[in-house]
């Protein structure tokens, strides 16, 4: 074990280094452009034994990892804003074909260059496990537990993890890094299922793929081990924090001050570390606004929001994206995990941060008395609000 | 360069599994059968859509239409990683997947000179979709997004010169083929596997559907593009050094090749003529690139 104060792209490269990565492929992009230049001086200087694979687009690395990942290597993509809207149509494809790639979206709108949610959220309907990280120290356990989740036998799906760009990718923060003898133990290598080697392959799945059957089956199936990923994910978390002394919540989400709390905050990514605070004044002032990160969006936490939702009056959703002519997609998801509670709180949605807008303490604060008072009955001026 | 193959050398052993998705007198279907036939079981094939979806005997994955390039490249660099570089990567994709859509991932795979196999059934159009017009279509063809109307008659851009594009990326190999001449296409095959590095085949292959002709006579319609200068059959190395493998005394005149087939009924005598001073200026410069040993762009 060792400490460096590192910024987020090289947490992330650190992780991938010592998830001993075998293939991985990128093609630069604002504000992911570091981990590829890390990625790139790691293999040059034999630290990591890897093919690093230099592509001319985002579509080709995520096809490349996507073949390499189907031979039976440990691989690894990492992608922004536009370059993530780009491998769109081949992430399909990875989910499809059930192959454990890991991912990291380095968060950039599509509305200019600074980060917000929006690149990985528009990609929902991929069939990914989506994680969202809060500082750099996250990150690369994050990255250590992508692998031990997205390669389990009972998953067996990609995994994206998505952090602010500029926020966390070029802000260093110390880092704590297991030793490697640590991360082998705890991470054995991939093994590929099933085989597609000439030697090694079931010969009665040549040919023209899925076939007979149900059609709708694919999509069952698909979804089914989604939602059962949620399991993996809390224990891996459960196993990382019994090994190297760290986890993050449950895995799924982390409560902060909720014991108690009249209301609940829940927050995404870094703004989460500016709620803590927002939060910490609340309750100073005797205001109990309890706080719930958001990390694992799909499968989406009902479970745990259905519990905590029982217990407070009122939660304010903060959003840093919008789907269009809908809302938040974490005000939506929240809000339809709720409604099967009898006695159910108010959902309030705030969007913050959208197109990188600073997100300060007190706008956190303020979100947080709005979202108290609708708790103590008081009729909210607005259910939506755009904060800052 | 690629060595002499007789007709019994050809190997006995099929890899593709018949009859696939191909329609009667398939030229896809059977550029898939003979190539195979050279490669061996030591393979993994990636699909991508195309015309007819041939199936082989060998495992595959199925790849987005856009990224045949990034598939055999993930492939190679997973079989390095696990160790089992023996195993052969191979591309078996049409025109639209080479030329068109599938051209920019081919291209930076070309740069980076990744181990692998592209070979390209070219059926000139899309043909999976119904016929619809691609960079491959011939001038003048008429194909269902090239109609022949009362203004515009055919498609009226010439063909994309991809082997040549391709050889301008310098990489180790790049031949065309014919199912006319399966001892030559074979013969490409044997080399290529000698070979380190992008390696490139374009086979020719006609499509009675598309271009309206008799199935029954796909190798002569084959035969006669290659014997008029229309689809020469030549191999590049490394981008420099060039042999063209199949030099008749005299080339045929171009209209037997055209007039069997109902995609250029149209054309007028004019359109014909300079169809055939195309042809033969190409085939002047070929001879001469032949006789050099160096590509001529």
């Amino acid at each position: 074990m060792s400490y460096e104060v590192m910024v987020g792209n090289k947490a992330t490269a650190t992780g991938v280094k010592l998830a001993r990565v075998q293939v991985a492929s990128a093609f630069p992009v604002t504000p992911q452009t570091t981990i590829t230049e890390y990625l790139s001086e790691m293999v040059a200087n034999g630290e990591l034994d890897a093919e690093f694979v230099n592509v001319e687009g985002e579509l080709s690395s995520q096809v490349v990892v996507q073949a390499a990942s189907r031979v039976g290597a440990r691989t690894f993509v990492c992608t922004s804003g536009p370059g993530q809207l780009y491998m769109h149509h081949p992430m399909h494809q990875t989910s499809q074909n059930r192959l454990p790639v890991v991912m990291a979206v380095v968060h950039r709108g599509n509305k200019g260059m600074q980060p917000d949610h929006t690149d990985l959220m528009s990609q929902m309907w991929t069939g990914w496990l989506q994680l969202y990280c809060e500082h750099n120290q996250e990150l690369l356990d994050t990255c250590l537990m992508a692998y031990k989740v997205a390669e389990d036998e009972r998953v067996r799906l990609p995994l994206a993890f998505g952090y602010d760009g500029y926020v966390l990718s070029y802000t260093a923060e110390p880092v704590e890094i297991p030793a490697q003898e640590e991360v082998d133990k705890w991470l054995p290598p991939n093994k590929p299922m099933p085989s597609i080697l000439p030697d090694e392959v079931d010969p009665s799945t040549f040919g023209r793929g899925w076939g007979g059957g149900d059609p709708q089956d694919a999509w069952r199936f698909h979804h089914e081990a989604m939602l059962g990923a949620a399991d993996v994910i809390k224990e891996a978390n459960a196993s990382y924090e019994r090994t190297f002394g760290r986890g993050y919540g449950n895995g799924l989400i982390e409560e902060y001050r909720c014991e108690g709390a009249e209301a609940a905050m829940v927050a995404m990514g870094s703004m989460v570390g500016t709620a803590r605070t927002a939060v910490d004044r609340l309750w100073e002032d005797g205001k109990k606004v309890g706080l719930v990160k958001l990390k694992c969006f799909l499968p989406f936490p009902e479970e745990d929001f259905q519990r905590i939702g029982s217990t407070v009056k009122a939660m304010g959703m903060i959003d840093r994206n919008v789907c269009l002519g809908h809302g938040g997609a974490g005000f939506r998801m929240l809000r339809h995990s709720l409604y099967d509670l009898e006695d159910r709180p108010k959902v309030l949605q705030f969007f913050a941060g959208l197109g990188g807008k600073e997100v300060r303490v007190d706008h956190v604060v303020k979100m947080g008395e709005k979202t108290l008072e609708a708790a103590r009955g008081e009729k909210a001026s607005s259910l939506v609000e755009w904060s800052g | 360069m690629s060595q002499r193959v007789t007709r019994a050398q050809i190997p006995l052993e099929d890899i593709t599994i018949t009859p696939g998705s191909a329609c009667q007198g398939c030229g896809a279907a059977l550029g898939a059968r003979l190539a195979f036939k050279a490669l061996g079981p030591n393979t993994i094939r990636h699909g991508i859509p195309c015309c007819p979806d041939s199936v082989t005997a060998t495992p595959r994955a199925s790849g987005v239409f856009e990224g045949g390039g990034a598939m055999l490249t993930g492939t190679w660099h997973g079989l390095k990683a696990i160790g089992r570089t023996d195993v052969q990567v191979v591309g078996f994709f049409g025109d639209g997947g080479t030329y068109d859509i599938g051209f920019q991932g081919l291209s930076a795979a070309a740069e980076r000179n990744e181990n692998i196999w592209v070979i390209t059934k070219d059926n000139e159009a899309y043909m999976n979709t119904g016929n619809q017009r691609s960079s491959a279509t011939p001038m003048y063809a008429r194909t269902s997004t090239t109609p022949v109307g009362t203004l515009v008659k055919g498609k009226q851009e010439r063909k994309k010169n991809i082997p040549m594009i391709f050889a301008a990326h310098r990489v180790p190999y790049i031949a065309t083929a014919s199912v006319g001449y399966p001892e030559d296409l074979i013969a490409k095959i044997n080399y290529g596997k000698t070979v380190h590095g992008f390696k490139m085949l374009i086979i020719q292959t006609p499509c009675p559907v598309g271009w309206r002709y008799d199935p029954a006579k796909t190798i002569e319609i084959a035969r006669l593009s290659v014997q008029s200068g229309i689809w020469p059959l030549y191999e590049i190395i490394d981008g420099e050094k060039f042999k063209l493998n199949y030099k008749p005394k005299e080339l045929k005149p171009v209209t037997e090749y055209l007039k069997p087939q109902a995609r250029f009924r149209h054309m007028t005598d004019d359109e014909m003529a300079q169809i055939q001073e195309e042809a033969s200026r190409n085939w002047a410069k070929l001879l001469k690139a032949d006789e050099t040993g160096q590509v001529i762009i």
